[in-house]
């Protein structure tokens, strides 16, 4: 128990680095965008003399850049994200406000992802028949498709031509339905693949050998004993689906003009906008270390021979 | 995306929105296209039926503010808005005249410096707030303070001194230099009186929660979606320049972000929304044909979206190729191909609604790709390279044209491309660069650029001193981009704006235009609209001088 | 990134399925249209005819024309070489910095590794589209940087499968004896364990090819890609939604050319990876 806690301790600083680290590229990136930042800010209105040289001290550009580091992690480490340029709101704020409609997004886009793919799994794997092919076609389809080909054609069918859903935003149930069907068809390839194998390995098990040599029937074997199974190499993939769902919802956002975290990231980047930037930064970097550190310490759990892999 | 920038440079924004106060006479030509064909009334809002108080309005625009405080923003998505929930000492006319609001009645001092309002009794803020002489000074010493970093409403303002409030019925407002525009200038959204108790809240409040005394209160805004503003139900001081009193007819107003075009343009097809701005040309055919919907159009005042040429540095500085670039492009195809017809290809820098527009310009400078090959031969660039363009002294002729990216919109990129593949017929190689804002106001600042396109709106032909003359560049807060240094220019345009004689000034303002031409310091491309599709439901929508839309008088027929 | 190991028993010499022909020349024929365009589509893809603006396919234009009266076909052919720099591109540049990181973590000592490996760890907590648009936003838009931009945020998921590969080969007999021999370390490791890592990264890198391009293809959708009027079917298509109700070809076309090269790339990379018994790969996009 005692090396698991210092494991965990152990864990948990590096984390701390890598959030810092990950904000900090990000700081650095946007010092090295080329132009004025005051007047990228202002959004290429005309400012006065006056005004100009106000914000820019405000915004502390009249420091060099060290200084302006130091007191970028002394907040950091305080943990205040700063007050949004563009927005003129506290970056917490913002994330807060913009957080929930992202994960909304990305709950619903991974939970049919997953269901679809389990579906193809669990039908297909370790048998041959035209439905496989049919299948696995269709996961090559979905995964060699960009996402916003597949959003405007969903978009012009489903919301244009048929009304069936809203065309842009809102919070309801019904306009959740296409951005999350594409966000998710991006997913259900690789899902299904990754399922499919994971299947045809615990099929070959002893355990469900016995279990067909009980009488179980197929359909109970491969869903009661051979799906928990398949599942386990899902885990490993999780830092990828979230940097999918977080980055393919920049792309869903736009399309959809649904309000949220990609969205208002992509808008910062353009507008230079540093302290909202980081701040995304530093939410993706905590939210794919603790993810990570969750990860392995399943695994430690799962199997303790793994200790030595996840260090 | 929210889309920051209106014209280009750092400039463009602040001049666009002069034209909400500058407008001194109404030159917006507002035509309503009914739908259907067997309608016969052709303006929607005119419609017989009596105004029927209920309902809430959607507003689908493809601008989100960043701050909804007039006394910051200069955008003009932010003065769509606060119109409803701030009022003005001011009201205008669709006309231009200038009525009482909250002011009932003024005067103005002989040298022009003072103006004395009386203020109307028994309003109120929407934080219950009374309004009085001190909230017309508090509005007015914010959108001054430097604290403020004002981006617009200060400008309006240059020739504040201070507002003296004689008694809470009564106010002066000093200025330092007469200002012929001030009233229309206090007429304006980004000078609507604030709550003076609000004003004591921080910048971040009064970006996000603004307190005014209009026929609307602000609700919630919700980044990236939208922002909702209620019918203030206590409202009796409907501007003199409303066709109606007491309270708004709709019950509240959702502004929708939706800056994506198709998605827009199917929001208002599919019934999710009553109204949008900026109907993709494309889809204008559509919207016609569709009898449920209607169209309304607003051609915009000011400067014509033009591109502008440095003729400080090679090649541009020789007229020879200014002129055939002038007569290289096939506007009438282009323009025509690109907005089907729904924009007006342009004859001069001011668009035809503007005040001062030349008309006499109109068909004199045809496309004539033969004249441009003649002209560019004869400047010496005679030579062909392995890619068809023309050189002189081993140098290709190029000419760049820069942009930031945001401002490729309303399919400025398409005839960019279109203007490009026909210089490049003449062989001239045209390049056109979408970058990033930071890289390109680097590059207007440095001067490292050939072309500059871009539009201002605004009422009159002083827009063209704003873009030309020579005290007007752009370390002092000006539009002329490149530098140029025009006497006959500099006489023409400062003798307009100075002058008190009508006759003078528009035969300057036809000069200059003129003179633009004929030394083909510009290429004038297309003539802006606002575009806007509406429900047949929505009746008695209004465009203000500037073409912007206004929704006091506005109501929903609940038997459509 | 995270691969999905499968080692199963030889399966022997296969033949090559239809499939895999068609795909293989597929992508020959679109590696063609990358080098020689002219070869394939005659007209120039920049000429602008607005009178034969938004036309539907046919004889004269194949694919119809775009809102400037443009030749979809050859704009289509055209932009075959952008969308392939970018993929091979990016796939390099992620293929080489992955190489190096990774080779550096798994040989040079636990002080390295870690510090490499919490570079990585960084790099990899930004959702792959946000770094590339950072980069983007540092470098400005265009085909180069667009490339700079996906390769770099592909890279990492490179660097940890080079070091999990060399780590694993390291152990592995052949290298022992050659070091019992005496070899040097710094020849076993060119000699022996980059070679062996090398494979598999190989038939992983023809396949994430296809995810770098729809990565350039979204960069350029939002605008972020070439220069105009350069053809590329990303922003092609972006234009081309706004069309898609009066002329459906615009978009369409594009967006078919992206599906199906990047399916091709897929086909014939997986037919080589269950030759090369490599691993399933997975893009960060």
């Amino acid at each position: 128990m005692r090396s698991t806690t210092w494991w965990l301790a152990r864990r948990l600083a590096l984390a701390v680095l890598v959030v810092v680290g990950a904000a900090t590229v990000a700081f650095g990136a946007l010092q090295l965008v080329p132009g004025d930042p005051v007047h990228v800010m202002m959004g290429g209105a005309a400012p006065s003399e006056e005004v100009y040289e106000r914000t820019r001290h405000e915004l502390g550009y009249d420091q060099p850049l060290p200084v302006r580091y130091g007191e970028f992690l002394g907040q950091l480490l305080r943990g205040d994200l700063g007050q949004s340029y563009q927005l003129h709101q506290p970056v917490a704020d913002v994330i807060g406000s913009q957080l929930w409609p992202t994960v909304q997004l990305a709950l619903a886009a991974f939970g049919l992802a997953f269901v679809v793919a389990a579906a193809l799994a669990v039908t297909t794997a370790g048998r041959r028949s035209g439905w496989r092919r049919v299948a696995s076609a269709a996961e090559l389809l979905m995964i060699s498709t960009p996402g916003f080909w597949v959003g405007v054609l969903l978009l012009t069918f489903f919301s244009f031509r048929l009304h069936l859903f809203p065309v842009a935003g809102g919070d309801s149930l019904a306009g959740l339905v296409l951005p999350a069907a594409t966000l998710a068809i991006g997913l259900i390839g690789v899902f299904a693949q990754v399922m499919r194998e994971g299947l045809e390995r615990a099929l070959e098990q002893p355990f469900v050998l016995s279990a067909r040599a009980r009488g179980t029937g197929e359909t109970a074997v491969r869903l009661r004993h051979a799906l928990r199974h398949a599942l386990i190499p899902m885990v490993t993939l999780s830092g990828w689906i979230v940097g999918s769902l977080l980055g393919g919802a920049v792309l869903i956002e736009t399309i959809f003009s649904r309000e949220g975290l990609g969205r208002i990231t992509a808008t910062a980047i353009a507008g230079r906008d540093l302290p909202l930037v980081t701040g995304v930064a530093v939410v993706a970097a905590t939210i794919f270390a603790l993810l990570n550190i969750a990860v392995d310490l399943l695994y430690r759990v799962i199997d303790p021979r793994m200790k030595e892999v996840v260090r | 995306m929210n889309i920051r920038i209106q014209g280009g440079g750092r400039h463009a924004r602040a001049i666009r929105r002069t034209s909400t106060v500058l407008a001194a006479l109404a030159l917006t030509s507002v035509t309503a296209v009914a739908c259907g064909s067997d309608d016969s009334s052709d303006t929607p809002a005119a419609a017989s039926a009596t105004p029927v108080a209920g309902g809430k309005l959607t507003y689908a625009t493809v601008q989100e503010p960043s701050c909804i405080d007039p006394g910051y923003d200069p955008s003009t998505v932010t003065g769509v808005i606060d119109r409803n929930i701030f009022d003005s000492l001011v009201s205008q006319t669709a006309t231009g005249e200038t009525k009482p609001w909250l002011a009932t009645s003024w005067t103005v001092s002989p040298d022009g410096k003072t103006y004395r309002f009386s203020l109307r009794d028994g309003v109120t803020f929407h934080d219950g707030t009374a309004f009085d002489g001190a909230a017309v000074k508090a509005t007015f010493d914010h959108a001054v303070d430097p604290e403020t970093k004002s981006l617009y409403a200060a400008a309006l303002l240059s020739a504040y001194q201070e507002t003296r409030v004689i008694d809470p019925r009564t106010i002066e407002v000093v200025l330092t230099r007469p200002n012929a525009s001030f009233l229309q200038s206090v007429g304006s959204p980004f000078l609507g009186i604030q709550s003076p108790a609000s004003l004591e809240r921080s910048a971040e409040e009064l970006c996000t929660k603004p307190v005014g005394s209009g026929a609307f209160t602000f609700v919630s805004w919700t980044k990236n979606r939208d922002l909702v503003l209620a019918k203030n139900p206590a409202y009796q001081w409907a501007p003199d320049a409303a066709d109606h009193d007491g309270p708004a007819y709709l019950d509240g107003i959702t502004f929708q972000f939706i800056s994506d075009d198709t998605a827009r343009f199917g929001a208002l097809t599919s019934g999710q929304v009553n109204v949008i701005n900026n109907v993709p040309a494309a889809n204008i055919r559509a919207l016609k044909a569709n009898g449920s919907l209607q169209y309304l159009r607003a051609d915009s005042p000011g400067l014509a979206y033009s591109l502008i040429l440095n003729t400080g540095r090679e090649p541009l500085s020789d007229v020879r190729v200014r002129r055939a670039l002038l007569r290289s492009v096939n506007l009438d195809a282009l323009v025509e191909s690109v907005y089907f017809g729904e924009y007006n290809r342009a004859w001069s820098l001011l668009s035809p609604t503007t005040i001062g527009y030349d008309k006499s310009l109109e068909g004199t400078w045809k496309f004539d790709a033969a004249l441009a090959n003649k002209l560019l031969d004869e400047a010496g660039w005679t030579q062909r390279d392995g890619d068809g363009f023309r050189t002189k002294d081993g140098k290709r002729l190029t000419i760049v044209w820069r942009t930031g990216a945001q401002l490729d919109r309303d399919g400025r990129g398409v005839v960019a491309q279109g203007v490009q593949a026909d210089a490049k017929k003449v062989g001239i190689d045209l390049q056109y660069i979408s970058e990033d804002v930071g890289t390109f106001s680097q590059h207007i600042f440095a001067g490292d650029l050939d072309i500059w396109g871009g539009n201002y709106q605004r009422p009159d032909g002083d827009i063209l001193r704003f873009a030309f003359a020579s005290d007007q560049g752009i370390t002092k807060g000006g539009g002329n981009l490149f530098g140029l240094q025009d006497p006959t220019l500099d006489r023409l345009l400062n003798e307009a704006s100075t002058t008190t004689d009508e006759a003078v000034r528009e035969k300057n303002w036809a000069d200059a235009q003129q003179y633009v031409i004929d030394n083909a310091l510009a290429v004038p491309l297309t003539v802006g609209a606002n575009l806007v599709g509406a429900s047949n439901k929505v009746q008695g929508l209004r465009f203000e001088q500037s073409s912007n839309l206004t929704f006091f008088d506005t109501w929903l027929d609940p038997t459509k | 990134m995270a691969g999905v190991a499968r080692r199963s028993a030889g399966r022997g010499r296969r033949r090559i399925g239809p499939g895999v022909a068609v795909s293989a020349l597929l992508v020959a024929l679109i590696a063609l249209a990358a080098l020689w365009p002219g070869l394939l589509a005659r007209a120039d893809p920049n000429a602008a005819e607005p009178v034969d603006a938004l036309l539907g396919p046919s004889g004269a234009h194949w694919f119809g024309t775009d809102q400037l009266g443009r030749d979809v076909y050859s704009r289509v052919v055209h932009g075959a070489r952008v969308s392939l720099f970018i993929g091979v591109g990016a796939t390099g540049i992620a293929l080489l910095l992955g190489c190096l990181i990774g080779m550096l973590a798994a040989t040079c000592g636990r002080l390295v590794d870690e510090i490499l490996m919490r570079i990585t760890d960084v790099l990899l907590s930004f959702p792959g589209l946000l770094l590339a648009l950072l980069v983007v936003a540092m470098l400005g838009p265009s085909s180069t940087n667009a490339t700079i931009a996906i390769g770099l945020s592909s890279a990492p998921g490179f660097a940890r499968l080079v070091r999990g590969e060399a780590l694993a080969i390291r152990e592995a007999g052949y290298v022992r004896t050659a070091v019992t021999f005496g070899a040097g370390r710094a020849r076993v490791y060119l000699r022996h364990l980059l070679p062996n890592a090398l494979t598999p990264l190989l038939v992983l890198a023809l396949l994430s090819v296809g995810a770098a391009i729809i990565a350039g293809s979204s960069l350029s959708y939002l605008g972020l890609g070439p220069r105009v009027p350069t053809a590329e079917w990303g922003s092609m298509l972006a234009q081309g939604k706004d069309f898609l109700t009066i002329s459906w070809a615009m978009a369409v076309f594009p967006g078919l050319a992206i599906t199906v090269t990047v399916i091709a790339i897929n086909i014939v990379g997986r037919d080589l990876q269950r030759r090369f018994e490599g691993r399933h790969p997975v893009g960060r996009f």
